[in-house]
């Protein structure tokens, strides 16, 4: 293993592969500028108005669920419309070892990411067999069945009540300063999430994603090795979405299916996806934010019809954005998974 | 020439169909193959399982002394074995430069290379087939010409032994056709390429290839150089109808 630090990147040769990490500093600053950005409007709502940080935490998972889930439609070439299905197998996973067994945050995370991983793996040939309508149509079922059963084993997952005292993330303390904490640690969460996804799409592994969604049978007639590509894309994301119902478990301290397994959870997932423009990892933030103060302002305006308007604002937006409102921005670009190379002759 | 190639005894059927029939064949080492047949004569088939698309009923197919008869498309590219679609087949959402480099990465196993390496050693090929200056062009905006040699350029990107050409002047006016046959021909210098080329257009088959195969009905019907096959009575009927052979 042989480690090289140059003045603008880190290259890392172990065996006969080389890996190679960009440090140079002009690169960092439209992170650091976004990452202040998102520290800086959650103290100020802190100070100003600390009954809006529920919406902000809702924000930061909206948009840590459409990250992986970005990395999942490009590895695979398919749009997984099931995504909540590891969040209810992560959150409970989290919940079931919380109550039953006493375990804290810190130790659900670890089974929370082996259930996820496992799930992950399980569910990911289905990439390599069904394609089209078909994936489409298995992702979105998994969910229901996974919903039916939560309601068939009421001994186990208590049905619509849910599952109640799980331990929170914090206990005593003043509320407002436990829901900054809690927020910062979702916003923790995206960041990472956003981080290793970037890392992803400018990685040499990003080529092979974007074959594969771009045309899977000429990518593997080009030596991409598809199905072992496609089984990580699936099952990585898998888990990193699981963690998230990790969060909302220990986060709200109860669990139950029919609050993220149905369709309407979904659909708000979607929607950030389409807001963002698909498979947009800086765009999901802002879909995620869009979509969690769009809720709440739906909600004080219109009460439970929110629900009916989320899939017509879909709609609207499925046949006037395809690229996202996100995509508005980048309208005059090709949609690039990688950087551009210029190359003077 | 030592030989490359061998197929043997190679059969496919689609339910009642049957597309390719007992065919056995080889292919010698910087040799150009000529493989043509009327339409639905099993060509793309042929070489749909030569590459790994299909895997064959029976028979079996040696590459290099490698046993590839059920091998995955992926693991016979990287033994050396690349190749071009009839109806071009671009990753239209990447740019020409990075659909280049995604054969350059994951084609044969190159030692510590990174995606800049793979960029790099792509504007190589793009440069070779005149797609230099088209290089951050989405594959779904290149014309037909440029396709044919976008697909050329991450063939060999791949940097093969083999490469199954198929049709490659198909759609293409005469001049942009000639130049396309120029661009093999090079290729096959610089590279020291061994080509499978599918052609219906004899006269191209004529210049380029050194034997030349031809397939009717699944089944090899005529093998030789191409003087000879041009000049087969069977050949002909099966081409223009009893009445010309």
């Amino acid at each position: 293993m042989e480690l090289e630090i140059k003045r603008e990147k880190i290259v890392l040769r172990a065996g006969t592969q080389k890996f190679e990490w960009h440090i140079e500093p002009r690169y960092w600053r439209n992170p650091f500028i976004y990452i202040g950005i998102l520290l800086l409007a959650t103290v100020l709502v802190y100070f100003f108005s600390p009954q809006t940080l529920p919406t902000l935490v809702d924000a930061n998972l909206l948009a840590a669920i459409a990250i992986p889930l970005g990395w999942m439609t490009v590895g695979t070439g398919r749009m997984n419309f099931g995504p909540q299905f590891y969040i209810g197998a992560g959150g409970y996973a989290a919940a079931l070892c919380s109550i039953h067994l006493g375990w804290p945050p810190a130790v659900t995370l670890l089974v929370t990411l082996v259930v996820g991983l496992m799930f992950g793996l399980l569910m990911s040939p289905l990439s390599i067999i069904a394609g089209g309508l078909y994936y489409t149509l298995l992702t979105l079922l998994f969910p229901l069945v996974f919903l039916e059963i939560t309601f068939i084993y009421t001994d186990i997952f208590k049905g619509d009540t849910g599952l109640s005292g799980i331990s929170p993330f914090l206990s005593g303390g003043s509320y407002t300063t436990n829901q900054l904490m809690i927020c910062l640690l979702s916003l923790f969460i995206m960041l990472l999430y956003m981080f290793i996804v970037d890392k992803i799409m400018r990685s040499k592994f990003s080529a092979s994603l974007a074959a594969i969604n771009d045309d899977e049978e000429v990518a593997e007639a080009m030596g991409v090795n598809v199905k072992k590509i496609k089984v990580i894309s699936f099952a990585i994301p898998a888990m990193m979405i699981a963690v998230i119902g990790w969060f909302y478990a220990h986060y709200y301290t109860t669990f139950s299916g029919i609050s993220y397994l149905p369709l309407t959870f979904m659909l708000k997932v979607l929607m950030v996806s389409m807001i963002g423009g698909r498979v947009q990892i800086y765009g999901n933030v802002v879909g995620g934010y869009f979509i969690a103060f769009l809720e709440l302002f739906l909600i004080s305006v219109v009460g439970d019809m929110a629900t009916v308007l989320f899939p017509v604002i879909l709609l609207v937006l499925l046949l006037s954005l395809p690229e996202g409102l996100f995509g508005l921005y980048r309208k005059r670009r090709y949609r690039e998974y990688l950087p551009t190379l210029h190359v003077r002759r | 020439m030592p030989e490359i190639l061998r197929v043997n005894g190679v059969s496919k059927h689609f339910g009642g169909l049957m597309a390719v029939n007992d065919v056995s064949f080889t292919i010698n080492a910087g040799e150009t193959l000529g493989l043509m047949g009327p339409n639905g004569a099993g060509k793309t088939t042929l070489v749909n399982l030569i590459t790994g698309k299909y895997i064959a009923d029976s028979g079996d197919i040696q590459f290099m002394g490698h046993d590839i008869t059920k091998m995955a498309p992926y693991k016979r590219c990287k033994l050396g074995i690349s190749r071009t679609y009839q109806i071009p087949r671009p990753f239209p959402e990447l740019t020409a430069l990075m659909s280049v480099a995604v054969s350059a990465l994951y084609g044969k196993d190159r030692v510590n290379q990174g995606l800049e390496d793979a960029a790099t050693e792509a504007t190589h090929y793009l440069e070779f087939c005149g797609l230099f200056s088209k290089r951050n062009v989405l594959g779904k905006d290149l014309t037909l010409y440029e396709l044919r040699g976008l697909e050329l350029a991450r063939a060999l990107a791949t940097t093969p032994k083999v490469i199954f050409v198929d049709e490659v002047m198909a759609g293409l006016n005469p001049g942009e056709a000639m130049k396309a046959v120029r661009l093999l021909e090079r290729a096959k210098e610089e590279f020291g390429v061994t080509i499978l080329w599918i052609e219906h257009v004899m006269a191209a088959l004529m210049k380029a290839a050194q034997r030349v195969v031809v397939l009717h009905y699944g089944k090899k019907i005529a093998e030789g150089p191409p003087q000879d096959i041009a000049n087969d009575p069977y050949v002909i009927e099966c081409y223009l109808g009893s009445c010309h052979a």
